[in-house]
């Protein structure tokens, strides 16, 4: 009996012990389910920044410093980076981590920023309407890259919970892009500063009339896109544009200077391996033009000479090339606090020479812009006054009358420097410069035959993940291969 | 059931006939006459006991004639002895061998007997253990235990080992067994490398003393381990330690083990070719060195025949053939391991502690390798009262391993750059050339992923520390001969600290600039348990039920800080870094779970053992963090139940098992966050958003699984057979699925899919001899197990667990987990490739070239004894599977493969049809071009899936016991002398050249890839024992 009484009292006193423990485990649960090393709620200004910093960075990113660069012949990297120069495809997982890149930075934060501005409980249309501008330089660049990509659904896997995104074609995510742009250059015009990001806008320092001339002339470097795609909306596109303010001067210009780590991504570029030797092709050009951003573009090598690599060639030419030795990328280029750009005056007056040229049928008029976007980008690049003005009396910097949209086509491959991504993408879509077919036997063909490459392949990766939708594209776009042109290329 | 057989023996002789008497003597082991201490001297059905004395004395007032002394003692067979007219009963025991391997430690430490438990357990002696002794305790597993599968790396001292038992169940979890030190559950994480470098920084297994194992026991399947939770999901690996017992002398143990650690296998290099492309040199730069990038830093160079040229200094030199073929041999040197242990211990019937010490040290194969490790281990425990008892351990262990070898595609790894070193290349000329004046690193190849090793070895280092404690206290209290309550609070405590560095001047290392990193960790998991047990018998019946609490506590700190940019060369501070960043990051958990167990058994021959147990767990959602399971286990003797006692089939035993678990996941998966990064380049706050999406309803993952096996014993036990069928599925796996990148993300908590996992494990044991003088035992297991993908998240093709260079191990509904995809050759509807004009091979379509999984594996061991000495050997086998050689791959295209001989100067006729005529090609190409375009340009991976398939002797120890009669006169109570050898060398490796289990990571499936891995090594040595 005394054992059974002691079992019963002990039963209970267990039964109590454990009784507190739940009680007291359960409050213990609630306290580590909030993750203590990030925050639940945060001012979209901080992602916003991130999204612009993104940005910037990927204009120095694997697709356009290891393929583009290549592509629209501005230099060639040593080693096994080369293999992108000789217009292989073999770079599956290159081509996955581009569309990730392309993805996951500003593309990633600005939908999260879009969503926070026009759903949370503090909707904000000025916020909202620069942020539709940095997701479109995001698209813009994705779409410019392999064709029809997810578009309407795509980026959306946190706000709208979509894991397996329908592709859109090309040409309407254009369309959609500009009305974006048009939308946002509408808002920013009459909105009130204080409710932009007065302390966190990395580009402009929260000034809306810049930030209405970036747009404007992202909108008009869209609408030319467009040129021999559909030109009645580029042309119809184009002279919105110019009814609104456009980047004019270096002042206007969209650039950002990262400094963390070892800064500048071109200086880990030029200094680090495989380094990178600017291309025979530019050189000549600069060259035979006496063109004063040679030595901006360009180092002279060990002998105080511009010496380049020929893009192309075979591993045994390669090898003779005396490659080691030959001119780097410049410094103004390629130092630490060198300038990232997004968007130039330069380029939007070279723009509106070519629409000049080409929707006013108007040469006179096209020579003016011509020659400012010139006058401009030697600015830029903070050329002597007295340089500009000898370079401005060569008969380079006037159209001849004759080849004029290669005029315009070479200086703006120049000016576009160093944002090689879109240096590929306008000789893709001019054929300006032209790049020579290979055929020497020095010269690597590739897998195009010899002919400059129009996009990159969709990943095996996302072939995999998001088969039907990328099925879809591809049977619509023509072949996953790189030599397939992507909706805007027509040339 | 031996324990039940009863042996009556009556000793001394009647002398008086008193009612009540006072009865006392002396138990002893039998044959030796060693006293022994603590055996259970019981009146049988009463209470009335007592236990013997450090001198195997004991003494019990008040017994009358008619009362029976029960003698029980574990690992002795029980003795009842009726007392009649004496009063001094001297017992001798026997030792009961086959008891002793019947007796096993289950889930929560309670020992049980074999025949009880309904499902399959394997057990491992100590001598098994710390004989040919193992740094990480669970290498010294591997082959024997049926359903284990131990892959060792090959990533220098320390290095962490792949354990699976009973395969993969899961897609993201780590599938590693839990590991309970004496109570204690401790982090079991894999380690490692990645495919593009890295070190592997150990796993907490190695932290394990052999020294101080008394046995390991290997719980297969969840129905053994639901008593642990969703930890024990897969498997348990109880290790029990050693308490301190009685022992003959002063209790003073030591032991001693030296061994040398060599190289066994290196890749098969050629000779005959130097540095060059295209069967030329290479031309030659302005400086005066020759082109150092590919492809002219290859081996595709002239033949060597004496030539004079330019070496990769820009000497003047002589091409010829190396004179020491093997640069492994000559790079690498004989590493060493010593560790001694000294113990001390006794018991006495209050109590029992033991005291141990063991020092190790160890140096690599790699010279700047080396190991230094100290544990400190103290266990005690007391009896307070007659029913209340404590029990305590506290264990320290302080290492320090430096330069962890850095491994795969990391530019320090020797391995790598030895292997690819153009052949004319002399190592000597490496080694005195590895800085130049301006205090540049010289090599022979620019590429960044490469250094000079010996630049490496002096100028890139790390420095591994850790200090680790467990420890536990436990408290038992007998309130009455049927109930009783244990409490127990365990702690596994690790501070590590770890810091690298990298000199300025290296490319590889921050181009130039130099490195530096120190990351702080601390962890801990804190478990206490409650457990209140009442046992009864009805008739026939014996019942415990037993209701218990736990509660668990993980936590874990991370402080890193790392910069580059040296102000001041070879000077590793954080202070001396231009460029300086810093993290730190916590995470905790807690679990706490409700138990409940039963045990029935019937007449000694049906067993059934029911648990239920509940978690709550804070890594998951709140409505959803609660969740039950249980399991069931039956044991049904049945030669016993049907009266067998046949000398043929001496015991049968039926079993079977089911259980259901319950999983969670890591902590912060349920919860969307933003992270503040750290930047300098803009003024304003900046946040990020993580590219893994959270899941705001994730649900506990469910693994079901059962098992049924059979124990047979034969010709008195001397053929013992078990066999077990077992087959779990996992559903609603908790994965962080790979997501297409288009999300802007990258991947998704949530809960998918379903993986099969079955197998059949035997064990053989045999004693074909067995006499006083001269015995042999042998045994044999077998493992043939498989895991299928049913199904992944409804959309999802793949999830890809690694991958390495272009190959992948990937988990496709349908298919086996890991699979190995690459691309394949282009071909016709054949099988037979399309060969271009050139001569050359096409890229065609991403298939299936292989699988981790073995067909079947398994150990063969041998055990024979003659008077003093005992030879025990162990084989172990790995029939099929197969993995992906991203090494092999390399030394093809860079040209110092010895394969890489084929068609050098008649060029290669590739097999195959002309992609344009349809007729078998005949055109030639290059042997240099076709490895350049078939592995580096078309990533074809077809041509380096190899087989796994291996025999390996895996173990050899041959012991000299001292007869006692030698030491009659000494203080030595008993010594053992070892001639001890592990891993000696392949009897049958299909591959050749390579080891399948060179692997640089020991995650579930790090044995799809290989990647110039270190050579293997094998360790011969020494292990002395000696009692004092």
């Amino acid at each position: 009996m005394q054992t059974i009484c002691n079992t019963i009292r002990t039963k209970i006193v267990v039964a109590v012990g454990i009784g507190m423990l739940f009680l007291s485990c359960e409050g213990h649960l609630e306290d580590l389910y909030d993750n203590p090393n990030a925050v639940t709620n945060i001012d979209d200004s901080a992602l916003f920044t991130k999204a612009v910093r993104s940005l910037f960075q990927g204009t120095a990113d694997n697709g356009s410093s290891h393929f583009a660069g290549m592509h629209a012949h501005y230099y060639v990297a040593g080693s096994t980076w080369r293999a992108p120069d000789q217009y292989g495809d073999g770079h599956d997982q290159d081509y996955n981590s581009i569309l990730n890149d392309g993805y996951s930075g500003s593309i990633r934060h600005i939908e999260e920023v879009l969503e926070l501005t026009s759903t949370s409980s503090t909707p904000n249309n000025v916020r909202n309407a620069l942020a539709h501008i940095i997701a479109v330089l995001g698209y813009a660049k994705v779409t410019d890259a392999f064709g029809d990509v997810p578009y309407t659904e795509g980026g959306k896997g946190k706000s709208q919970d979509i894991l397996l995104p329908k592709y859109d074609t090309q040409e309407s995510i254009y369309k959609d892009m500009i009305i974006r742009l048009t939308n946002s250059i509408a808002i920013l015009k009459t909105a009130d500063p204080a409710m932009a990001y007065p302390n966190s806008d990395p580009i402009y320092n929260n000034d809306l009339g810049k930030w209405v001339r970036f747009a404007n002339s992202v909108r008009l470097r869209l609408a030319m896109r467009l040129r021999y795609a559909d030109n009645d909306l580029s042309q119809s596109t184009v002279a919105q544009c110019l009814s609104d303010p456009l980047m004019e001067s270096p002042e206007h210009d969209a650039f950002m200077i990262e400094t963390e780590g070892t800064g500048n991504a071109w200086y880990t570029r030029r200094t680090g391996f495989p380094s990178i030797k600017m291309s025979t092709f530019l050189i000549d050009q600069l060259q035979s033009t006496n063109d004063p951003r040679l030595s901006v573009f360009v180092s002279q090598d060990a002998n105080g000479e511009y010496s380049g690599i020929v893009n192309g060639l075979t591993d045994q030419a390669f090898g003779n090339s005396n490659f080691a030795n030959l001119s780097d990328m410049g410094l103004a280029l390629s130092s630490p606090e060198s300038k990232l750009y997004v968007m130039t005056a330069a380029e939007t007056w070279l723009l509106r020479a070519e629409a000049a040229l080409a929707y006013d049928n108007d040469p006179a008029q096209a020579n003016i812009l011509y020659r400012k976007g010139i006058e401009i980008s030697l600015k830029q690049w903070e050329v002597d006054d007295t340089e500009i003005i000898g370079f401005m009396a060569s008969p380079t910097a006037t159209l001849s009358g004759v080849n004029d949209e290669e005029q315009i086509g070479i200086q703006m491959w120049l000016a576009l420097t160093p944002n090689y991504f879109e240096g590929w993408s306008h000789i893709r879509r001019t054929g300006y410069p032209v790049i020579p077919l290979r055929t020497s036997e020095n010269l690597s063909a590739g897998a195009t035959n010899g002919i400059m490459p129009s996009r990159f392949n969709y990943s095996s990766f996302e072939l995999g993940s998001n088969s039907s939708n990328v099925q879809e594209a591809i049977s619509r776009q023509g072949a996953n291969k790189i030599d397939t042109p992507v909706w805007w290329d027509k040339n | 059931m031996n324990k039940l057989i009863l042996i009556l023996a009556v000793f001394g002789t009647i002398i008086t006939a008193e009612a009540q008497k006072t009865i006392s003597g002396r138990v002893l082991e039998k044959d030796t006459n060693t006293p022994l201490i603590g055996v259970s001297v019981l009146v049988k059905g009463t209470k009335k006991g007592t236990t013997t004395d450090f001198d195997g004395n004991y003494s019990l007032a008040n017994i009358g004639d008619n009362d029976i002394l029960e003698f029980s003692y574990i690992g002795y067979s029980t003795k009842e002895i009726a007392v009649t007219n004496q009063t001094t009963i001297n017992v001798y025991m026997d030792i009961n061998a086959e008891q002793i391997d019947e007796v096993v430690v289950t889930a929560l430490n309670i020992q049980r007997d074999k025949e009880s438990l309904g499902y399959s357990i394997s057990q491992v002696s100590s001598e098994e253990v710390n004989v040919a002794r193992e740094n990480n305790i669970v290498n010294s597993l591997s082959g024997k235990v049926s359903g284990l599968q131990i892959t060792q790396s090959n990533t220098g001292v320390d290095g962490s080992s792949r354990v699976l038992l009973r395969g993969i169940t899961t897609i993201n979890g780590n599938n590693r067994p839990l590991v309970v030190v004496d109570g204690i559950p401790i982090s079991n994480s894999s380690g490692g490398a990645s495919g593009s470098g890295g070190i592997d920084r150990g796993d907490a297994l190695s932290d394990i003393n052999p020294d101080d194992v008394e046995s390991i026991s290997v719980l297969k399947g969840a129905g053994a381990a639901a008593a642990y939770g969703s930890l024990g999901m897969n498997g348990v690996i109880l290790v029990t330690t050693k308490s301190g017992i009685k022992k003959d002398g002063v209790g003073i143990s030591f032991n001693s083990s030296f061994s040398f650690i060599d190289i066994a296998l290196t890749p098969d290099l050629q000779n005959e070719y130097g540095a060059g492309a295209f069967g030329d040199f290479a031309p030659i730069n302005a400086n005066g060195r020759p082109v150092l990038d590919y492809p002219f830093s290859w081996s595709w160079g002239p033949k060597m025949e004496g030539q004079t040229y330019t070496n990769w200094l820009g000497r003047q030199d002589t091409y010829s053939p190396n004179p020491i073929k093997d640069p492994y041999q000559e790079f690498y040197q004989t590493g060493f391991a010593l560790s001694n242990t000294l113990a001390f211990e006794g018991a006495g019937d209050k109590g029992s502690f033991r005291l141990a010490i063991t020092d190790e040290d160890g140096q690599g194969i790699v010279s700047n390798n080396t190991l230094s490790k100290q544990t400190f281990n103290l266990r005690g425990s007391t009896k307070l009262t007659d029913g209340f008892s404590v029990d305590g351990k506290m264990t320290y262990i302080t290492s320090k391993i430096k330069n962890r070898p850095q491994l795969a595609e990391g530019s320090g790894n020797t391995s790598l750059q030895l292997s690819l070193m153009p052949r004319d290349i002399r190592l000597d000329d490496v080694r005195n050339n590895t800085v130049n004046a301006n205090g540049e690193e010289i090599k022979w190849n620019l590429d960044n992923t490469f250094n000079n090793p010996y630049w490496a070895l002096e100028n890139a280092g790390n420095v591994d520390k850790k200090d680790h404690f467990q420890g536990f206290i436990s408290a038992n209290w007998d309130i009455d001969n049927k109930f009783n309550i244990t409490a127990k609070s365990s702690i596994d405590y690790i501070i590590s600290d770890f810091t690298s560095y990298g000199a300025t001047g290296a490319q590889a290392i921050e181009n130039g600039l130099g490195s530096y990193r120190h990351d702080d960790n601390k962890s801990s998991i804190w478990n206490s348990d409650i457990l209140g047990t009442y046992s009864t018998s009805i008739s026939d019946f014996n019942i415990g039920l037993s209701l218990g609490a736990n509660y668990r506590n993980e936590y874990s700190s991370d402080k890193n800080i790392w910069g580059n940019d040296a102000k001041v060369p070879n000077f590793y501070r954080i202070d001396n870094y231009k460029n300086s960043f810093s993290s730190e990051n916590i995470t905790k958990k807690a679990i706490y779970s409700y138990y409940a167990l039963g045990q029935f058994s019937y007449k000694g021959y049906l067993y059934f053992d029911a648990t239920v147990r509940n978690d709550n767990s804070s890594a998951l959602p709140q409505a959803n963090n609660s969740y039950w399971y249980h399991s069931e286990n039956m044991s049904l003797l049945f030669t016993k139940l049907l009266g067998i006692n046949s000398s043929i089939l001496s015991t049968g035993k039926l079993r079977g098992s089911f259980a259901k678990v319950g999983n969670d996941t890591n902590p912060y998966r349920t919860q969307a966050v933003y992270n503040i990064d750290q930047t300098v380049t803009l003024p304003y706050t900046v946040a990020s958003i993580s590219g893994s999406l959270p899941s705001f309803d994730l649900r506990p993952e469910t693994s079901e699984s059962w098992e049924i096996g059979a124990d047979l014993g034969f010709l008195k036990n001397r053929i013992t057979l078990d066999f077990t069928y077992y087959r779990t599925n996992t559903t609603d796996q908790i994965m962080a699925v790979p997501i297409s990148g288009t999300t802007a993300y990258s991947s998704k908590v949530i809960n998918a899919g379903e993986i099969e996992n079955k197998g059949i494990e035997a064990q053989l044991n045999l004693i074909p001899f067995d006499s006083e003088n001269f015995s042999w035992d042998l045994g044999f297991n077998f493992t043939k197990g498989n895991s299928k993908v049913i199904t992944l998240n409804e959309g999802l093709e793949s999830i890809s667990l690694g991958s390495l260079w272009t190959a992948s191990v990937e988990a496709r509904p349908g298919q086996e987990f890991g699979t190995i995809y690459g691309n394949d050759f282009l071909r016709d509807n054949f099988g037979r490739k399309i060969i271009g004009d050139d001569g050359l091979a096409k890229r065609g379509d991403r298939i299936a070239l292989g699988n981790i999984n073995p067909d079947w594996y398994g150990g063969f061991t041998s055990k024979i004894r003659f008077k003093n000495f005992t030879l025990s050997s162990l084989i172990s086998a790995q029939v099929g599977g197969e993995y992906y050689s991203y090494g092999r791959g390399y030394r093809l295209f860079f040209g110092t493969d010895a394969r890489s001989l084929v068609g050098r100067e008649s060029g290669i006729i590739e097999e195959g049809i002309n992609e344009h005529t349809g007729f078998v090609n005949d055109s030639p190409t290059s042997a240099m071009l076709k490895q350049f375009t078939d592995i580096f340009s078309n990533e074809i991976a077809t041509d380096l899936i190899l087989d796994a398939t291996n025999v390996k002797l895996r173990e050899v120890a041959l012991t000299f016991d001292l007869p006692r009669k030698m030491l009659k006169n000494t203080f030595i109570q008993s010594a053992a002398l070892s001639a001890v050898g592990r891993n000696l060398l392949f009897l049958y490796n299909a591959a050749g050249d390579i080891d399948p289990e060179a692997t640089y990571s020991s995650g579930p499936t790090s044995t799809a890839f290989e990647h110039s891995s270190l050579p293997s090594t094998r360790s011969y040595g020494m292990n002395l024992k000696i009692n004092f």
